[in-house]
């Protein structure tokens, strides 16, 4: 997995500290990483958020051991500070962030393009086009990084990231590495005051100067079949495109094909050759245009006529692919080309194929946590409670029938955002938030709404991972990245020191919860400062226990002749487990998806649903 | 040599990452370059998912539509949904399986199959949940089960693999009892495929 070659790469390249925050589509680097931590001596961690993650790797650079941090497109958001501070200090080891991109938006809220980074903070970006590419150019990026002692970006996307390649490795793993550093007492350097900024920003022009000037070469630049009239620039991973449609359509000898990997800044010197030979040219590169505007800019300031073409041929959304760059060169040739595939389209069912969207897994502790918090704002006359959310699986509480997530933006606006609204809103607002979430960055937020006397109410869902990246640990799991004991900091002992009430509900225990839960709001209408934090593990991670030592979880089924076909399990709890066959009007449980929380046996009112398959004894302890 | 492509899509969750890999270390075993191009993250709670196996030279790691050699559905709505990848010379498997999202209308195995006819491809149905449930007790392993039944269809990936390389590639995938179990599953696979062949021939 490009994921995996970039974790291989640096460790050949001699890196000794490594820390991240986990962030689809960038986690598995760090969980390679961690997985071989002990056996190649070297510190691997998840930190607590990017910021946190950035912090710590740049630390280590400036005391002169290498050092990795990654973190996906929006973590470079939180991490944005002291990114743009350590490009006016420098580094004194080789020091790179890898910033995993998604274009295509498989699994986040937006598709920023972080090379704009790069332009931004004066740091050059390196883009691999295959995983193949990045674990080698992974080490490109290191020694780019030690010779101008300089961060470097490694910009990596979804299919990079998440593409596996057969690739021949080069290098022992076991290399020399620096792992203990020294402290450069340099006050000038490292004390950015306004003078020392000021001085620093010089050195940092300089670098970027040199690195426009004299990085033109491969593995950065490589310039394929010079001299031709017509030329494209593919940037990254539109080069495996463009590669490919030129060798379907047998077309190669006509283009000079300039492949980037070092897309900012641009080296100068290549890309002037080709555009003063060529009478047109294509940049194609993934999302904004970056090379493009760079290229433009270029041809302009020294007056050379070619004519560029990029975003006018080239969509700005989403991901390419190889009929996206088929019909680009089509286009940009100003003929039609015929395609080599033929499709047979798609295809209309009646009724429809209905979409399926990401749901709640089975027995989802969420699912019961959203159902109890539902059920007892009836109960406490909590009157149309305006439910914030943030980012993790339980985000999928957006859905119907729960709606208990109706704000969604990044991560730590659960809290935050409930905070604004609670002053200025009449309704109650209830902020939801996983409990890696509450670590990463909803800290804050809980003392300002202590502070600044908000009345939101906070609930922290735990259930002991990072559930929605892959399970890792965080602060209050009591494990580190790999997998030793760690000291473990609860949520509600965080929250109560800040000055919440705070109630700690197993949401398994339904009607114990509904109970503390319907008590909380009592209190929280009364005025004072409430949280709530439902702890059960996530249901997977129970599965896959279970699984491996071989117990047996309990599952339910429908009892037929019981069954009035209310549909209250399914409309209430919309499980996976529970379907209505086509031959049938009555609702199943599928006894393969089932892992016996019990949830919809406690909501159906018939006492239709009970027990199929009794669990091994100790089941519930799997869960605790 | 043109790329042998690999369409596989169904649920997240049923195994098709495992699947995935299953192909591309066989591919490595075989000699081959490969890419295998995952989705992870939000898609794999349950969502419908697809990963794509590319063998031979080259890096772009995603099919065009119609350019599907091979196709395999482990959930047959996913078939439908994706059917655009769908060409005129693709084998064409799919899982006798529908899992329906919770609340929806859906069409039957049935009009699935009569569909996919109307557009002039051959689809082979199996059982894959239940050659799985017969030998290890849950449907875990329909992915494997799949495997055996494609490999037995579709003659380009007997071109290009041999039963070894897969045998390889799953002893690197699963290990012990799992590795057995999964041994045994893809033969009744490959079985129930080789019947569907020759009843096709
Ligand atoms: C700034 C930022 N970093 C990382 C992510 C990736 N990400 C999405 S959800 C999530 C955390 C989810 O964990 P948790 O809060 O424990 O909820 P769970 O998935 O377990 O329900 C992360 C890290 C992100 N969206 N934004």
């Amino acid at each position: 997995m490009g994921n995996e070659a970039i974790a291989r790469g640096a460790i050949e390249a001699g890196i000794c500290f490594a820390s991240a925050y986990p962030g689809t589509p960038s986690t598995e680097i760090v969980e390679a990483l961690a997985d071989v931590a002990g056996k190649v001596g070297i510190h691997v961690e998840w930190s607590t958020n990017e910021k946190v993650a950035f912090e710590a790797a740049y630390a280590s650079a400036i005391a002169g051991v290498k050092s990795l941090t990654a973190m996906k497109h929006v973590g470079v958001n939180v991490a944005a500070d002291i990114l743009m501070s350590s490009a006016y200090s420098g580094v004194n080891a080789g020091f790179v962030l890898v910033s995993a991109d998604d274009p295509g938006q498989h699994s986040s809220q937006n598709e920023q393009d972080n090379r704009w980074y790069g332009l931004l903070a004066h740091i050059p970006v390196v883009e691999p086009s295959s995983p193949l590419d990045a674990y080698k150019l992974i080490k490109e990026a290191f020694k780019l990084s030690e010779k101008y002692m300089h961060p470097v970006i490694f910009r990596s996307t979804t299919r990079i990231s998440h593409t596996r390649q057969s690739i021949e490795l080069e290098l022992d793993p076991f290399v020399e590495r620096k792992c203990v550093g020294e402290f450069e007492r340099n006050i000038e350097r490292w004390v950015l005051v306004p003078a020392h900024g000021r001085k620093q920003k010089q050195r940092m022009m300089s670098i970027w100067r040199q690195i426009r000037e004299e990085e033109g070469s491969p593995p950065f630049i490589t310039v394929i079949n010079p001299g031709m009239k017509k030329a494209i620039v593919a940037s990254g991973i539109a080069y495996a495109y463009v590669d490919e449609v030129l060798d379907t359509i047998n077309k190669k000898n006509e283009y000079t094909v300039v492949k980037v990997n070092l897309s900012v800044p641009l080296p100068l010197k290549p890309i002037k050759e080709v555009i003063e030979e060529a009478e047109k040219l294509v940049v194609v590169e993934e999302l904004d245009p970056v090379v493009e505007m760079q290229i433009r800019s270029l041809a302009q300031e020294h007056g050379i006529a070619v004519r560029v073409h990029g975003k006018d041929l080239v969509p700005v959304n989403g991901e390419l692919s190889l009929e996206i760059v088929y019909e680009v060169l089509a286009r940009f040739e100003g003929r039609e080309i015929a395609k080599p595939w033929k499709s047979i389209g798609r295809i209309k069912t009646n009724p429809e194929v209905p979409p399926r969207p990401p749901v709640m897994c089975a027995g989802c502790p969420h699912r019961s946590t959203f159902y109890i918090l539902k059920v007892s704002a009836n109960k406490a006359g909590l009157k149309n409670p305006i439910f914030t959310g943030d980012i993790g699986c339980y985000t999928l509480g957006y859905q119907k029938p729960f709606e208990t997530q109706m704000t969604s933006f990044e991560m730590g606006g659960g809290v935050g955002i409930a905070y604004g609204l609670s002053k200025v809103v009449k309704e109650p607002v209830i902020g939801i938030v996983g409990d890696s979430t509450f670590y990463h960055a909803c800290i804050p937020q809980s003392i300002n709404i202590i502070y600044n006397m908000g009345k939101a109410l906070v609930v922290v869902l735990d259930n002991y991972y990072t559930a929605m990246t892959g399970h890792q640990p965080h602060p209050g799991s009591g494990m580190l990245a790999t997998g030793e004991k760690a000291p473990r900091i609860p949520a509600e002992r965080i929250l109560e020191a800040i000055g919440f009430k705070t109630y700690v509900i197993n949401p398994m225990n339904i009607e114990e919860s509904i109970e503390k839960v319907t008590n909380a709001y009592i209190e929280f209408k009364k005025g004072k400062p409430v949280a709530i934090v439902s702890r059960l593990k996530c249901a997977l991670q129970v599965l896959r226990y279970a699984r491996r030592s071989g117990i047996v979880l309990p599952a339910y089924g429908i009892e037929e002749n019981k069954c009035t076909a209310c549909m209250a399990c399914i409309n209430l709890l919309a499980c996976p487990a529970i379907v209505v066959p086509s031959s049938s009007k009555k609702p199943e449980i599928l006894e393969d998806i089932c892992v016996g929380c019990g949830l919809c046996a406690y909501v159906c009112p018939f006492d239709a649903i009970v027990l199929k398959r009794e669990g091994s004894p100790g089941w519930i302890k799997a869960w605790l | 040599m043109k790329r042998y492509n690999i369409f596989i899509v169904g649920v997240g969750g049923q195994g098709l990452l495992t699947l995935g890999r299953i192909f591309g270390n066989a591919a490595i075993e075989a000699g081959h370059n490969v890419t295998v191009a995952e989705v992870h993250g939000l898609a794999q709670r349950g969502g419908t998912l697809n990963v794509q196996v590319r063998i031979g030279p080259g890096e772009a790691p995603t099919i065009p539509h119609g350019a599907t050699d091979l196709f395999i559905a482990l959930e047959a709505l996913e078939a439908i949904r994706y059917s655009s990848y769908i060409g005129e010379h693709t084998r064409v498997v799919v899982n006798k399986f529908i899992w329906p999202p919770p609340l929806s209308k859906y069409p039957d195995l049935e009009q699935i199959s009569l569909k996919l006819r109307e557009k002039g491809v051959k689809p082979y149905f199996v059982d894959a949940n239940e050659i799985s449930r017969k030998a290890s007790g849950t449907v875990i392993s329909a992915n494997i089960a799949i495997l055996g039944f494609s490999y037995a269809v579709d003659e380009g990936l007997r071109n290009l693999l041999e039963y070894r390389h897969l045998e390889k590639s799953l002893q690197k995938v699963f290990s012990g009892k799992v590795f057995e179990i999964n041994k045994v599953i893809r033969r009744l696979g490959y079985e129930e495929g080789r019947k569907a062949r020759e009843k096709t021939d």
